[in-house]
């Protein structure tokens, strides 16, 4: 009996819930408030944030709604990740406490602040307004409703995953350059713009990716990865990312962005040298004016300290390199093939 | 002695000469042999994958089978090179048909990718194969007045289904190796965010920010110097660390340190021998 009662409690603890309070209307500044409730094993995050809300402080706001991962209302800050409250096991995240016993929740990040643990997620569906993000039917208004769309399974499987995204923004949240600039285009937009892109019956492929070569947009993600770790989805946003990449150099070239040069010219480097020819890199993304109006004074610093990059004729070829040269040409062959079989299809 | 194979990042050879120069001081008294791969070419930088996925395939089977054909692992000094060649390695294993269309055009220089050789990090054999007692057991100068920011960088955590050797979130084998040389790691809520590197060139401003609010916790947390395991990251932190600070209006600095100058530091190596002095900030 007394062990049954052990366990009983043992599958019961008092936790405190460091919630972040704020009302523009009343506050001049944020602060925190700490709850400590008796919760059990197995309780979420939110389930918790429901009871603190019903029998400990009414006040308390937050947004939440299906309550099992798939709404994507409650994204919030838990333990420092951006993450939905919905789906965070209590027990789990009192492995990741600072403080032990003392479960941290927090607002998403880079979103303005309503109350509390609520964002406006309007700047995010401005963005998504901005860069088109929808299906604008290829098929005539006549014959909607009388033909379908066919859709292969080999294009299904290429927009499936990105389809999965519920727009809790723990992405949008967690992304180190919109944290540097808000005007960024931000992960969960461009997911969505590689979904609409890849889509046969989408017919402005061509001018959504026009606005997302332009500033602040796909070139200028800095590859941390930390929307794809952070997403609740598991999808590859990197992935997607990439695959824009690869389409605007495909449809427009290298030429009309500085993100595009950057990227080609590692492909002419390696072709070469085997090595990057990092002297130059400036110049061939952003001209000389650019170079030297930037990188002028650190230069001056970097040649004080002997730890300037080697100008192109003193870089040493990887050993091998004929051989290597060869194989990679070997392979741009290959690559033309299969884009010629691409274009016939 | 343990041997593998080193791949020489192309920074390394360029503006970052100081960390393989380090490792040459400290290798064989850590029972380490790094064989260096001068064949080994750039591993596109994390460019090269979405510019041609095929071509980055190729160029890093070809890293990885001249490891092979030794018989040795693929030692990485590079957060971004090892990120890099591993998603290449992953892309290998996983696809038989691109596997096999790679090793075609390799059989002109003699080699086959098998996957049979691991890609990892320097901070991973230090850790993990010398072992932190026995790099505690050849400290002679311990760093134990040092108050030191591990920042990790990105490449070296994520995409964890990659890289999987620390937890993303809650990194700790770089506090580990910084304990174990008698250091005192603080706690940096930065040690795996972005330094802004791959950006530099693209959105600097953006890049600058994203440095400067690294930088600002380790100088307001009082730490002696920010280490890292990645030359990219000592690139933006310690080359641009002036102009970031100098965005952000903050007037301080802090020296920049890569693991390889750490450790020889600890082994009793000078400074100078390790060249922290070619550092921007000293």
């Amino acid at each position: 009996m007394t062990e049954t009662i052990d366990q009983h409690q043992e599958g019961k603890r008092d936790v405190t819930f460091r919630v972040f309070r704020f009302n523009p209307q009343v506050d001049s500044k944020p602060y925190f408030d700490d709850y400590t409730i008796s919760a059990e094993r197995g309780i979420t995050v939110l389930r918790s944030l429901n009871y603190i809300k019903e029998h400990v402080d009414a006040t308390l706001s937050f947004r939440a709604f299906c309550q099992a991962g798939i709404c994507g209302s409650c994204g919030m800050r838990v333990n420092g990740i951006s993450k939905l409250a919905c789906t965070s096991q209590v027990w789990e995240e009192l492995d990741k406490c600072r403080e032990p016993g003392i479960i941290k929740v927090e607002p998403l990040r880079s979103l303005p602040m309503i109350k509390d643990l609520i964002v406006d997620m309007d700047p995010l569906v401005d963005k998504m307004k901005h860069y088109s993000n929808w299906i604008d039917s290829t098929m005539p208004l006549a014959e909607m409703g009388k033909k379908e769309f066919l859709v292969s399974e080999e294009e299904f499987h290429r927009y499936d995953k990105a389809t999965d995204c519920i727009l809790c923004a723990s992405c949008v949240s967690e992304c180190s350059i919109l944290r540097a600039n808000k005007e960024y285009v931000s992960p969960a937009v461009l997911l969505k713009s590689y979904r609409m892109n890849v889509d046969s019956r989408d017919s402005i492929h061509d001018v959504r990716l026009a606005e997302l070569v332009k500033d602040h947009g796909v070139w200028d993600c800095t590859h941390c990865y930390r929307c794809q770790e952070s997403c609740v989805k598991s999808i590859p946003i990197m992935e997607a990312i990439h695959a824009i990449r690869e389409d605007a150099l495909e449809c427009r070239g290298p030429k009309d962005t500085s993100g595009a040069k950057h990227a080609e010219a590692f492909m002419e480097d390696i072709e070469k040298k085997g090595k990057l020819v990092e002297a130059t890199l400036p110049i061939r993304t952003n001209g000389m004016v650019w170079t030297l109006r930037n990188l002028l004074p650190m230069a001056v610093k970097m040649i004080v300290k002997r730890r300037t990059p080697p100008p192109p004729p003193l870089v040493k070829s990887a050993k091998g390199i004929k051989i290597f040269r060869v194989m990679f040409r070997e392979m741009t062959e290959h690559v033309k093939q299969d884009h010629q079989k691409t274009h016939k299809k | 002695m343990k041997r593998y194979a080193y791949y020489m990042s192309c920074i390394n050879e360029s503006m970052t000469k100081e960390l393989d120069r380090s490792i040459d001081f400290w290798q064989k008294d850590l029972g380490l042999e790094f064989v260096k791969l001068h064949e080994g070419t750039c591993c596109g930088g994390s460019n090269l994958d979405y510019v041609s996925p095929k071509h980055f395939a190729l160029v890093n089977a070809r890293n990885i089978a001249l490891a092979e054909k030794m018989g040795l692992d693929l030692i990485v000094s590079c957060n971004t090179c090892l990120m890099t060649i591993r998603t290449a390695k992953k892309k290998l294993d996983e696809t038989p048909a691109l596997k096999k269309e790679v090793n075609d055009i390799l059989k002109k220089e003699g080699l086959e990718y098998r996957g049979t050789s691991e890609v990892r990090h320097l901070l991973w054999v230090l850790v993990d194969d010398v072992g932190l007692d026995a790099i505690k057991a050849k400290v002679t100068v311990p760093l134990k007045n040092y108050r030191i920011a591990p920042f990790y960088g990105c490449h070296i955590l994520r995409p964890s289904t990659v890289l999987g050797r620390d937890n993303p979130l809650a990194p700790s084998s770089l506090d580990q190796l910084i304990e174990a040389l008698g250091g005192q790691t603080i706690p940096y809520e930065h040690k795996n965010r972005c330094c802004g590197f791959h950006t530099l060139l693209v959105a600097e401003e953006e890049s600058l920010n994203v440095a400067a609010e690294a930088l600002e916790e380790a100088i307001s947390a009082k730490a002696d110097f920010i280490v890292t395991p990645c030359p990219l990251c000592h690139t933006v932190l310690d080359g641009y660390q002036s102009k970031a600070l100098k965005q952000a209006h903050i007037e301080s600095s802090i020296p920049v340190f890569h693991i390889s100058e750490m450790v020889g530091l600890a082994l009793g190596y000078t400074a100078k021998q390790l060249g922290i002095k070619r550092h921007i900030v000293v």
